[in-house]
């Protein structure tokens, strides 16, 4: 009752613990109870979700692997955004601005049948050049042979959701760089440390824990968009789904399923974020 | 190095001049120091003080003018500069500690990167100094858990470790609570006591007294006037002196 009375005055308006309460969480709850209900006792659930179940894998896989990609490649981009050098910082950037400007679909489109094929081709031709050096054969043979009928759709398709991932991933670590204090960089250049020694040893430590929430988020955000991959027939969980309603014209079972999939996912990681955030903000 | 230059002189500033955009910083600032020597900078805020201090390790780049630390022209493009660096410690109003790593971590880094110590010797040489700044049981704490005076103290032995010519203070007490300033100041005092070279910038007329060999008064990007701390507190001759210490002293 007393609360109450000064609800009003508080920094943040109060709310009672009614209103605070998940109700949100309790409806996917429900959803998730229902499909599960539905996969252990409907025939039709059974099917759908035993023809899609294949498609977990290739998603997990693409994503992992395309994420493990894009932060490295973040990272290099990430450092050039920062960087004083004229070359280094152009170039990240003009790389940044174009992926930001290009939608996903489209890069996927382009990373699977440009720019994947594009390198193989040039590595092949540099592989035929170093066959003429006794030295260089060896691996000039093995490139050589680089043929782009010999790459799977998977891997091509790995390669476009890493090439988008890593702009955004490069302003995360930017962002990461550029909120630690100025007085690190200064303390460690004042006793002698050149800038990439202040970097790996001072300042990108510290930026690391700052972005692991966004980066975090980010996972989340290339395992949905790896959805994408459908159009280019890779049998992750969409194209599966897709396949399984082409098929048998159960729409509701094939997109409950898929969603569902997707969902118990994005849900358990959305946790994880949350749970890291929760303890950075603690600190140490 | 130079045959005409006195071999006491270890940080020798001629004519240097630096601007930040419209604001005149230095404008043209001599003044020279001996091996040994504590010199104490002050001055009203905006005086230039902080980036006189800075040119000397080059945290800022001056426009123009010569700045020679131990026989080496800092400004020249051929120097090296973070060796130069390695042997000038500095003492930063905020401290900057490293807050991911432990006291003892701090203390130890740079000795691993840039003198290439091993980590017994590194770590010995850390425990030694923190024992100097009066807090070896904090070895294992984070920056975080610290006052801000032990913190100031960490930051001593952190730029001790690593075996300097010379200390730069830059107002290493502003940022302290009134009840932590003697802490860090009796370790100042102890240091100059040792003969360590030292230039601080700092108000503390106490420190100042007991420990410069020489006060610099700046105003405006300009030396104003230097001298015996006895010289300057007690018969300026400058009236902006004469001025800004009334100010100060009350």
């Amino acid at each position: 009752m007393s609360t109450e009375k000064i609800g009003k005055g508080r920094l943040f308006p109060s709310v009672s613990d009614m209103e605070k309460w998940p109700w949100w969480a309790l409806v996917i709850a429900l959803a998730a109870v229902f499909i599960v209900f539905n996969i252990f006792n409907s025939a039709s659930y059974q099917d759908a979700f035993g023809f899609i179940r294949e498609g977990i894998f290739t998603t997990i896989r693409v994503t992992l692997t395309a994420y493990g990609i894009a932060i490295l490649g973040g990272l290099f981009l990430g450092l050039g955004r920062v960087s004083k050098n004229v070359f280094y910082y152009n170039f990240a950037t003009l790389y940044v601005e174009l992926m930001r400007g290009i939608p996903m679909l489209v890069i996927i489109l382009y990373g699977a049948f440009v720019v994947v094929p594009l390198g193989l081709e040039i590595a092949s031709g540099l592989g035929t050049w170093m066959t003429r050096f006794p030295l260089l054969a060896g691996w000039g043979a093995s490139l050589q042979h680089l043929d782009i009928q010999n790459v799977d759709m998977s891997a091509r398709a790995i390669a476009g959701l890493a090439m988008g991932y890593a702009a955004f991933e490069a302003e995360v670590f930017r962002a990461g760089i550029q909120s630690i204090e100025r007085g690190q960089m200064e303390a460690a250049r004042s006793l002698g440390m050149n800038y990439v020694e202040a970097m790996r040893y001072v300042i990108l430590p510290q930026a690391f824990s700052r972005v692991l929430p966004p980066l975090g988020n980010d996972f989340i955000a290339i395992l949905k968009d790896s959805s994408l991959i459908s159009v280019l027939a890779v049998r992750d969980i969409t194209q599966l789904g897709k396949l399984y309603r082409a098929r048998t014209f159960s729409s509701f079972e094939a997109y409950n399923t898929m969603a569902f999939l997707y969902l118990s996912m994005t849900i358990s990681l959305s946790l994880g974020v949350k749970f890291i955030e929760k303890r950075l903000r603690r600190g140490r | 190095m130079d045959d005409n230059q006195d071999q006491d002189v270890i940080i020798q500033i001629d004519h240097v001049t630096k601007s930040f955009g419209k604001i005149h910083a230095l404008k043209g600032v001599s003044t020279t120091v001996k091996r040994g020597e504590v010199l104490v900078i002050i001055g009203p805020s905006g005086s230039g003080k902080s980036t006189l201090l800075r040119c000397i390790n080059m945290l800022e780049f001056p426009d123009s003018g010569q700045i020679m630390v131990d026989g080496i022209p800092v400004m020249h493009k051929a120097t090296n500069i973070n060796a130069v660096r390695a042997e000038v410690g500095m003492v930063f109003q905020q401290f900057n500690l490293f807050p991911h790593l432990t006291v003892l971590e701090n203390v130890i880094l740079a000795q691993r990167v840039v003198r290439k110590r091993k980590r017994e010797e590194a770590e010995q040489i850390a425990l030694q100094q923190l024992k100097h700044v009066g807090i070896p049981e904090k070895a294992n704490s984070y920056p975080g858990e610290l006052s801000g005076g032990q913190q100031q103290r960490v930051a001593i032995a952190r730029a001790l470790a690593m075996n300097p010519k010379i200390m730069l203070f830059d107002e290493p007490t502003s940022a302290l609570d009134p009840e932590m300033i003697k802490e860090v100041l009796d370790v100042m005092l102890a240091l100059a006591k040792e003969g360590m070279t030292m230039v601080v910038v700092s108000h503390e007329m106490g420190f100042t007294r007991a420990a410069a060999n020489r006060v610099v008064f700046m105003d405006m990007g300009k030396i104003v006037e230097e001298g015996s701390p006895d010289s300057i507190f007690k018969n300026p001759t400058e009236e902006r002196t004469r001025l800004f210490l009334s100010q100060i002293l009350h």
